[in-house]
């Protein structure tokens, strides 16, 4: 059983990782680093730089080739691991498409993370509403995606993904499909939860990365080849 | 129930596909089921009447008819013989035709004649007791239902093995179809399976919808498969009545349990409803979970 009512300093540990695709492709060539809990974490480089790759690995969507993948002290990179849902329902994830099912309303597509987990109804009720004020959408909860704009549907998916007190949020370019100011409405929740759960943004967006002044992991051609604990970054 | 009204809506055709399929096979099999059971009821009907009935002349006297009785018992070879007196005879003549006066007028007591109804321990004694007993003098008819049972037990054997192969054919085909019609169903809901198994739901969790439906669809097409079944047996019965109008009953024994099926008992209408739903639901659930198993990772 995985015990995650206990967190650990350290909540994420890359060691010698690497990826390696059947055709040959190289996707991560030994890459090292730790995250601590609650740290907010930018992952930047262009792409195919391994950013992607970097957030399954810590899914447990995809499996290392050689190396070892920490998450709260568990052994995600191995193959006798056998507990990935219980993993997941830890993990919020935001997706650059948003991922928000098209013939389910707004609150049901919030409520379907906390249902997996068996949450009794009324529960989540009050975790759908919580979550719903925080990304501003709590009048919205009848209206159906298509009513939506691209930033308020990224806004639903972040809704999702921190519901249910999941420790770790993992956006891979949330701001890729958005304007400058709804990128910065989006940017402006992650501030919100930052040092209550450990958030990991991919992203190439210079201007969030520079400003925000936050860890910066910079990967190119699938190597980490700096880690600023307080910086900005340059294409 | 919400939650599988809206999957039917959102893909009625393959809603529909498996709907008619699990009907047209339930129907298939409750017609077979019906007519197997009719005629095991009618074989064991057919073998406990008197397997050889030998009617005497008018004229023969009680006491040679007794002594004859006496020499089959000896013989080993007979199970049982039952004296009917020219009394008995009218008895069981006038209740068969107490609707009808005038055959009741036209026969009295002394122009029916004396039988024994023989029951023997083997089917293959029976032509050596017929052959034994028309050599005996006072004999007026010797019958004996061989030929009949023999042609039941074939019919029935036939229709046995031919309902073997006909079930094997529509639960192949029946579960193919159901499994392609959810594959479809799987590969249309791809993105939000994909999405569950991102967020951490289980395998069991992300199964449950097409279960849920699976069930529905089983007991809805049993259901509406026993209805109308009902209703064409309740059409067909008059003539059912009038063809099996000799016949008190029709039963199955299972031993522990004899099954009254003729005239329709509750007790074989519940069984009837029982064995269709389960066999809906089991194909319709077991499909599913095959479907599920192999394109669900």
């Amino acid at each position: 059983m995985l015990d995650w009512l206990k967190f650990y300093e350290t909540m994420i540990v890359f060691e010698n990782v690497i990826k390696k695709f059947p055709l040959g492709n190289i996707a991560l060539q030994d890459v090292s680093f730790e995250i601590e809990d609650n740290e907010f974490v930018f992952l930047v480089g262009s792409s195919g730089a391994g950013k992607t790759t970097i957030l399954k690995l810590i899914l447990q969507d995809t499996l290392p080739t050689s190396g070892t993948v920490m998450v709260n002290e568990f052994d995600v990179s191995s193959k006798k691991f056998h507990h990935t849902e219980k993993l997941r329902r830890n993990i919020g994830f935001v997706f650059q498409d948003f991922k928000i099912l098209p013939e389910k309303n707004i609150y049901e597509n919030i409520a379907i993370s906390l249902q997996i987990m068996g949450i009794s109804a009324k529960e989540v009720k009050n975790k759908v509403k919580d979550a719903l004020d925080l990304v501003g959408l709590n009048h919205k909860e009848k209206v159906f995606p298509v009513q939506l704009s691209a930033g308020e549907l990224q806004r639903v998916a972040i809704a999702r993904a921190i519901c249910g007190d999941r420790k770790i949020i993992l956006a891979d370019e949330p701001t890729g499909n958005l304007d400058p100011k709804t990128t910065w409405d989006i940017i402006k929740i992650f501030k919100k939860i930052e040092g209550k759960k450990t958030i990991i943004i991919a992203t190439h967006n210079t201007d969030i990365v520079n400003s925000l002044k936050k860890r910066v992991l910079i990967l190119k051609e699938g190597r980490l080849i700096k880690d600023i604990r307080k910086g900005g970054y340059e294409l | 129930m919400r939650e599988i009204f809206t999957a039917i809506k959102r893909t009625p055709y393959q809603s529909f596909a498996t709907f008619f399929t699990l009907f047209l096979t339930l129907f298939l099999s409750l017609a077979v089921f019906f007519i197997l059971t009719f005629l095991y009821g009618m074989l064991g009907y057919v073998e406990s009447r008197p397997q050889v009935t030998v009617y005497f002349q008018t004229q023969t006297s009680e006491n040679n008819i007794f002594k004859l009785k006496e020499q089959l018992l000896s013989s080993e070879k007979v199970l049982s013989a039952k004296y009917v007196s020219k009394t008995e005879a009218y008895e069981i003549y006038k209740k068969l035709n107490k609707d009808n006066p005038l055959l009741l007028e036209m026969v009295t007591s002394d122009i029916l004649p004396a039988s024994l109804e023989i029951f023997a321990k083997k089917p293959s004694f029976l032509p050596e007791i017929a052959d034994f007993l028309k050599k005996q003098s006072g004999i007026d008819e010797v019958n004996f239902q061989k030929n009949i049972i023999d042609k039941l037990l074939s019919l029935t054997s036939i229709v046995r093995k031919t309902s073997i192969a006909f079930f094997a054919y529509f639960i192949i085909t029946t579960i193919i179809i159901l499994i392609s019609i959810t594959h479809f169903k799987i590969a249309l809901k791809k993105d939000e399976i994909e999405l569950l198994q991102l967020l951490g739901a289980d395998r069991f969790y992300i199964k449950k919808p097409f279960l849920k439906e699976a069930l529905f669809f089983g007991l809805l097409s049993s259901m509406v498969v026993f209805l109308i079944f009902s209703a064409l047996f309740f059409v067909v019965r008059p003539y059912l009545q009038s063809y099996l109008s000799g016949v008190s009953n029709l039963s199955i024994d299972f031993g522990f349990y004899n099954l009254v099926i003729w005239p329709l008992t509750l007790e074989f209408t519940a069984a009837s409803f029982l064995i269709t739903t389960l066999f809906g639901v089991f194909i319709s659930i077991a499909s599913t979970l095959l479907a599920t198993q192999k394109y669900i990772k």
